[in-house]
């Protein structure tokens, strides 16, 4: 139960810090952590527990941001509706996708998911006709609204525990519903041995798609909540920089193992902040940071306790 | 006839396709690593190139080959002995390794755009002109392509085939255990593997870059291409990567000249769909194991 104790203390920690930060900055940078925890708990149950090689995390992300403005500047559909509507439409998109997908065996998977990845931005571009804003995106998506009370951009108190919320439901979830649940068993069963799991009667193509449309439906209300938080979607979604950061964020805090990458997403979107004046600098930095951080702490900070810092610095010798 | 035309064009596509798969293909095969920087290397080879002829020192070809191809080789080999046998082995290691070159894609990536700057660049093409051959215009530039290709293509298979090293490449694709009980080094054989793979992305970089300019992220696109032909010959399997790299190389070359470039994606991924609805493999593949 110490992984219950530490999650509800987090939460606790962070519902009281709301109360003393004060500044909007803090604010906007813990904000987006809340989000990106979202993004990468819904990748590490496809990486991490499933054992799924797929690199279409962002593909859920943008999908959702945009699935979620689209609905509301197209068709007018109350905010929290468009955002639960563009969650099941990624949930969807997630199912499609797998359908195919999840029938081919370990990196045939993962070159498809990236080959998606890489496609959707020239589609995103393509598709002034079907409402997506072209190259320009999407511009004006109507604020979250709750109760009748609209909560724009600079409304960063309810905003931030509308997030927390948010992320601390899909932890949760995860990692204490999902993960030690029966489906969960099937999960880690499939990454670990996937020839025993299936000669035990796990159907192992509905239990991957299952993992497949949660993560999609859980990544795709995160890209819902970023798109109505700014305000403003472009296919830059797609670009280098966010898919660095998610990946840094997973190979720091180490997968399948709460809080792994919990942790890398809290450092990834501090550092971030703190980095943001350096310029094209900072891309190169985050690829170095991605390279280094999977060599010298291959599992993540989070297997560290057990393994100690000396194997850190042992590499060369591999 | 317009079609040989369009033929011939499409088999000097597919050559070079050829070679650049064939890198990944090997890499794959060998050392059962999906190396998602190589079109990055693709761009390397590229830049290199253009450093050493057009953009700075003025080289000719030959000799700026010369100086080229043993620093990819090397690239390759460094590359290969810092960043993927640490991690070799490893927990998780097929999905660290693959993550480990993204990151290295990237980095690459953005260290050319920091050091030449997002403008496309130009490599000068070897030959100027065309030869008019019963009524038909062929560039001198496409006959050099497909005739260098092809040279390399059929080197690389006898390299495979008639070599140590390369009867060692093949004896660690099918089986390492058992490789390494003969007593063939397999951790030299991974780094010559990567190295001779560099190698082949960056000198298809060299061969294209007269017609597609030279820019940053310029690789993806034909490492996306790559993908597809592997895929479609079978992940691992080079006699796969040979057939399908010219089946795919004259199918683009039709789509382009029938219905126009934007299509030859859709056309490949049909086509792909259709094969591993067949053949889940590919054409010539085996389940990795």
């Amino acid at each position: 139960m110490s992984g219950q104790l530490q999650f509800w203390s987090g939460v606790a920690a962070f519902a009281v810090a709301g109360l003393l930060v004060g500044e909007s900055y803090l604010y906007h940078t813990l904000i987006l952590f809340f989000i990106w925890t979202i993004v990468v708990v819904g990748w590490d149950l496809l990486l991490g527990y499933v054992g799924i090689f797929s690199f279409a995390q962002l593909v859920f992300f943008a999908a959702g941001a945009y699935a979620t403005g689209m609905l509301s500047i197209n068709l007018d559909v109350p905010s929290v509706a468009a955002l639960v509507l563009g969650g099941v439409t990624v949930a969807l998109l997630g199912l499609l996708i797998g359908l195919p997908c999840l029938r081919l065996r370990g990196e045939y998977v993962a070159l498809f998911t990236f080959a998606v990845h890489l496609a959707l931005p020239s589609i995103l571009i393509q598709g002034r006709s079907v409402g997506t804003g072209g190259s320009t995106g999407l511009m004006g998506i109507p604020p979250m609204e709750v109760f009748g009370k609209t909560i724009h951009t600079i409304d960063k108190v309810p905003w931030y525990y509308l997030t927390l919320a948010a992320a601390a439901i899909t932890v949760y979830a995860v990692y204490f519903v999902i993960v030690p649940g029966r489906l969960g068993k099937a999960f880690v069963m499939l990454r670990d041995s996937e020839e025993f799991a299936k000669s035990l009667g796990v159907n192992d193509y509905k239990y991957k798609l299952i993992a497949f449309t949660l993560s999609a439906l859980m990544t795709g209300i995160a890209g819902g909540l970023y798109g109505q938080y700014l305000g403003v979607v472009t296919p830059k979604i797609l670009g280098n920089e966010l898919f660095l950061m998610a990946m840094l964020m997973l190979s720091i805090g180490g997968l399948g193992r709460f809080p792994g990458v919990i942790l890398g997403a809290f450092i990834i979107t501090v550092g971030n902040e703190i980095l943001r004046d350096a310029g094209q600098l900072r891309l190169l930095a985050l690829g170095v940071c991605v390279v280094l951080a999977i060599l010298l702490v291959p599992n993540g900070i989070i297997h560290l306790r057990e393994r100690g810092w000396g194997h850190a610095m042992r590499w060369w010798k591999a | 006839m317009q079609y040989v035309e369009v033929l011939i064009s499409g088999i000097a596509q597919g050559a070079v396709y050829c070679v650049f798969a064939m890198g990944l293909s090997l890499v794959y095969g060998t050392a059962r690593v999906l190396n998602f920087a190589h079109g990055s290397f693709f761009m390397v080879g590229a830049y290199g190139a253009w450093v050493l002829s057009d953009g700075y020192l003025g080289l000719n070809y030959a000799v700026m080959l010369t100086v080229l191809v043993p620093m990819l080789f090397l690239t390759g080999v460094v590359l290969e002995r810092a960043i993927i046998r640490p991690l070799r082995w490893g927990r998780n290691w097929k999905m660290t390794t693959m993550m480990v070159t993204l990151g290295l894609a990237f980095l690459i990536d953005n260290l050319n755009l920091i050091v030449f700057g997002p403008e496309d660049k130009l490599l000068m093409p070897l030959f100027e002109g065309s030869v008019e051959v019963a009524g038909l215009a062929f560039s001198y530039q496409t006959f050099l392509v497909l005739f260098s290709a092809v040279l390399i293509v059929v080197c690389l298979e006898l390299f495979l085939h008639r070599t140590r090293m390369g009867n060692a490449m093949r004896a660690v694709s099918q089986d390492m255990d058992g490789a390494s009980m003969v007593g063939i080094n397999v951790n030299q054989v991974f780094g010559y593997t990567f190295g001779l793979s560099v190698v082949l992305a960056g000198v298809a970089g060299v061969m294209l870059a007269p017609v597609y300019l030279i820019s940053p992220l310029g690789g993806w696109a034909p490492f996306l291409k790559a993908f597809v032909i592997v895929v479609f010959g079978g992940l691992g399997s080079t006699r796969g990567v040979l057939y399908s790299a010219f089946i795919l190389g004259i199918i683009e070359a039709f789509v382009i000249f029938e219905i126009g470039a934007t299509w030859t994606m859709p056309v490949w991924l049909l086509t792909l769909l259709v094969v591993l609805m067949f053949r889940p493999q590919g054409l010539l593949g085996v389940w990795a194991r």
